[in-house]
């Protein structure tokens, strides 16, 4: 799932200008030749080196890329949450179980990275929206995938074959990463290089690969193989509920040069495709429980990432998601949240009334009493204010702002 | 106000022309985007506040299309490592940056019920949206006189996606529905103490004419 | 991604090149009481950062370990050679945790720091930015502390930051269309790369002080793929560059006022 936030094809009408093999999967939503999760066997063992000279190269650029991606003060640093995902890689890494290493970094996009050399880079953004468990070893054994079938090499050599603009990014990528003094695993560029990278490296072909292969290892790990597709049915449905809000259609042409399936047609094969290795009579678990005690400390922080950069429609449909679990203090704040933030006519009073409903909650932080506190005082509340802010002081007596607030009630 | 380092600095580089070759390089490119404040009351914004520095001061010229009227940033040794900005009578409804409906990642509107919190809220959003910050804390927020009102002052620091911290002070009140403000941002290895003195001296210099 | 956040993450390394690309220059900079290092210093060379690809059929660079391996080292003996040259003794920290007594966070921190001054420096002295308020001043940047308590802690005198990137057209040669700052504009800014080319900058912190005293950035561009410029795997094409980049350090312009006085 490297391949940014949204893999879109070209648009409709140049598929079928083109012709073929790509207008047929844009028309029906399903590739022609879909890879059978059968046929996806490992190319790499345990311990794998590379031999070939451009491999090696490839290989000695990447070692330093890693070295700075670890040394980075964007990944996040949180040894439990780190092993859990190890756990999660000794599932599905398959032979190379052992020798993946993943790196979570603060950046709140929906992103995965593999890198040649067997790790991966994966955002906050994409963390927080995983519901649970199989959802996030599902993207774990797809970028397992890319690693076990060598797709970096065998694009990086295809690529070297065609003269088109791809080699132009390669080396721009690369230089202008050097160019300011800056290595290409500078995370500043990862963003971009990983987009750049993912552009490179995977071809409809390959993508499709690592999807039948990682279904393939889900289920064989016990999960249930159907996660991989919900990834991407949720990601549709927020990009719909995004571009809804500001009035727009969701776009379509963000992947530059369209190599990618679409997330449609993803969807679609990764639907056949769990349905083909799902044994019937086996329980297959999504392993909810677990994944929210795994990921309980983090999520108020990645909520957080996300309501503030005001994106009603994405926040609010992720906000809906999660609470499919159940609504919570954290969650009703949140909501609360995406509405001051939003602000338009009538927002502020549906702020407050997420702000009251939060603090009803026995987990509602902090932050939800100072807010409840400030929207009964703008109405004119001022007993009630008084009483949510001074709550607010009791749980929080050093919060940043507490002079603030306690000028607040003293005038 | 442009971004606060990103995206500011890279279209203030679009405007550049590719370079000739014509030996000399650096100052063949064309005219730079700073010009000198003197040590002396000088206006800022549309106008409406006066301001004296203790020093000179570089002020970055608006750019087409991305300028607000209201907002002037100032620097030292440029937006990658320090800068001050002002926001003189942002009125309600208006934002801090342009943008347009369409932006998936908005900056919110000022409005003039905006309380402290609110108001802050809304620069921490800026910083997400559009300086690249991954990680903001707020470190105070306390009331302070500014302009003759009862006004706040704010602190906080960021990580943006060049690794690098910054810290920052915002000083600012809504005098009659209109947001005034003074921030300074830059590195929190020294650049932000370098800086400060110079933000605390021209934030008292400040006053409103208009 | 969406192409906004692509131009977000942007960040300065690639419009740096594009701004510089086409241009054949060493322009140095230095403080104006800059005297360039002689007798008995000690020279801490951070990181350096050194990759030497291959350019194929296509325009690829294609990193090849060998090259890189060879060019690198060469570029250090290079370097130790001609600082030897001058007196002083030279450490070359290889890894953030190289340096005993200095943790790698404190390493890590600095190079971030320096990141920032040397691309403000690249900006406001390079590509025409000017400062008002830096005029004739030479060069007006420092680290600050976390400098001079790296050069209390380690006991050098001077930290060396530096970076060279070189690239050559192996046998099918293409030149590359220019693409140009147009293409900025849809979030890649491609560089305007003819064919091989070199881009390379060194700037020298004096860590009793913590400012930066000189800089140089060194930039060659062939547009003809197939030309060769000094190539920096040999021992003659490595030393030429460290001589581009270092060998001709000038002293700063008060300095040299003092001499011409004297003269």
């Amino acid at each position: 799932m490297s391949c940014g936030q949204v893999s879109n094809g070209l648009d409709r009408r140049t598929l079928l200008a083109a012709g073929g093999v790509l207008a047929a999967a844009g028309a029906t939503g399903v590739a022609s030749a879909r890879i059978l999760p059968s046929a996806m066997v490992p190319l790499i063992g345990p311990g794998y080196r590379p031999v070939d000279a451009d491999e090696r190269g490839m290989w000695q650029q990447m070692t330093r890329v890693e070295e700075e991606i670890a040394g980075s003060n964007l990944v996040v640093q949180d040894p439990a949450l780190a092993s859990y995902m190890q756990g999660l890689i000794a599932k599905v890494g398959g032979p190379a179980a052992k020798d993946f290493r993943i790196y979570l970094v603060r950046i709140p996009d929906f992103n995965a990275v593999m890198f040649p050399t067997g790790f991966a880079v994966i955002f906050t953004g994409l963390l927080l929206r995983m519901r649970n468990e199989a959802q996030l070893t599902g993207v774990i054994a797809h970028e397992a995938a890319h690693f076990l079938r060598k797709h970096q090499i065998r694009q990086y050599r295809d690529t070297r074959t065609k003269s088109d603009v791809f080699a132009v990014l390669a080396m721009s990528a690369g230089i202008a990463g050097g160019a300011a003094g800056v290595n290409t695993g500078d995370l500043a560029q990862l963003g971009q290089l990983g987009t750049i990278l993912s552009l490179l490296r995977y071809n409809r072909v390959l993508e499709a690969e690592a999807d039948a292969m990682g279904v393939r290892l889900l289920a064989e790990a016990g999960y249930d193989p159907r996660a991989m597709a919900e990834t991407w049915q949720q990601l549709i449905a927020e990009e719909k509920l995004s571009a809804k809000y500001r009035r727009k259609r969701r776009r379509r042409d963000i992947s530059l040069f369209g190599t990618h399936p679409t997330p449609e047609s993803r969807m679609a094969d990764l639907r056949i495709s769990a349905a083909e290795v799902t044994r019937p009579g086996v329980f297959y678990d999504a392993r909810r429980a677990s994944y929210l005690a795994a990921i309980g400390k983090i999520r108020p922080t990645l909520l957080d990432d996300q309501v503030k950069l005001n994106d009603p429609g994405a926040s609010q449909y992720i906000v809906n998601n999660l609470a499919q679990d159940g609504w919570n203090g954290l969650l009703r704040f949140h909501e609360g949240e995406i509405w001051r933030l939003r602000n338009r006519a009538g927002d502020d009073v549906r702020a407050a009334q997420g702000y009251a409903s939060a603090v009803l909650y026995p987990d509602a932080p902090a932050d939800a009493w100072r807010w409840h506190g400030i929207m009964l005082s703008k109405a004119g509340r001022r007993t009630e204010a008084r009483a949510a802010l001074s709550r607010y002081l009791m749980m929080a007596p050093n919060a940043p702002d507490a002079a603030f607030v306690r000028q607040m009630l003293v005038s | 106000m442009k971004s606060v380092h990103g995206l500011g600095v890279a279209l203030a580089l679009m405007t550049l022309p590719a370079c000739s070759g014509v030996g000399g390089g650096g100052s063949g490119f064309g005219i730079s985007n700073y010009t000198l404040i003197r040590a002396r009351e000088t206006s800022v914004g549309n106008g409406s506040l006066r301001v004296t520095p203790p020093r000179e001061w570089n002020r970055q010229r608006g750019q087409l299309f991305v300028d607000i009227r209201e907002v002037e940033d100032w620097t030292q040794n440029g937006p990658l490592l320090d800068g001050i900005s002002f926001v003189t009578g942002l009125k309600s409804g208006d934002t801090l940056v342009r943008q347009t409906r369409r932006d998936d990642r908005q900056v919110p509107k000022f409005r003039s019920n905006m309380t402290a919190p609110e108001i802050t809220a809304m620069l921490e959003s800026l910083f997400r949206v559009r300086g690249g910050t991954v990680d903001f804390k707020t470190l105070g927020l306390a009331p302070r006189p500014f302009l003759g009102q009862a006004g706040f002052q704010f602190d906080y620091e960021h990580l943006d996606s060049d690794e690098v911290w910054r810290r920052g002070r915002a000083v600012g009140a809504t005098v009659d529905g209109r947001l005034y403000l003074i921030l300074l941002d830059a590195a929190r290895a020294h650049y932000f103490d370098s800086t400060l003195p110079d933000f605390e001296a021209i934030t008292f210099s400040a006053r409103k004419v208009r | 991604m969406t192409e906004r956040d692509i131009m977000r993450r942007l960040g300065f390394a690639l419009l740096v090149s594009v701004a510089l690309a086409g241009c054949v220059q060493t322009r140095q900079y230095a403080d104006t009481q800059f005297s360039p290092p002689s007798g008995d210093y000690r020279l801490l060379v951070m990181r350096p950062d050194v990759s030497v690809g291959s350019v194929t059929t296509g325009g690829l660079v294609e990193p090849r370990a060998d090259w890189t391996e060879s060019a690198r080292s060469k570029l250090l003996t290079a370097l130790r050679a001609q600082q030897a040259g001058r007196g002083g003794n030279v450490r070359i920290l290889d890894r953030r945790d190289s340096l005993p007594g200095v943790s790698a966070e404190t390493i890590a921190e600095l190079e971030r720091l320096h990141s920032a001054v040397g691309n403000s420096i690249a900006l406001h002295k390079y590509m025409g930015e000017d400062l008002p308020t830096k005029r004739r001043k030479g060069l007006d940047w420092t680290l600050g502390n976390q400098a001079i308590a790296l050069g209390q802690r380690s006991g050098m005198d001077y930290a060396l930051f530096l970076h060279a990137e070189d690239s050559f057209a192996s046998t099918g040669r293409v030149a590359l269309q220019v693409l140009g700052i147009a293409g900025c504009l849809v979030g890649f800014c491609a560089p305007n790369i003819g064919g091989a080319g070199q881009f390379a900058y060194a700037s020298l912190v004096d860590l009793r002080t913590g400012k930066v005293v000189w800089f140089n950035v060194l930039q060659t561009g062939s547009q003809v793929a197939g030309i060769k410029f000094g190539d920096i795997r040999t021992d003659k094409g490595a030393a030429e560059m460290v001589e581009r980049l270092l060998g001709r350090m000038k002293p700063g312009r008060e300095i040299r006022r003092a001499q011409r006085a004297r003269t």
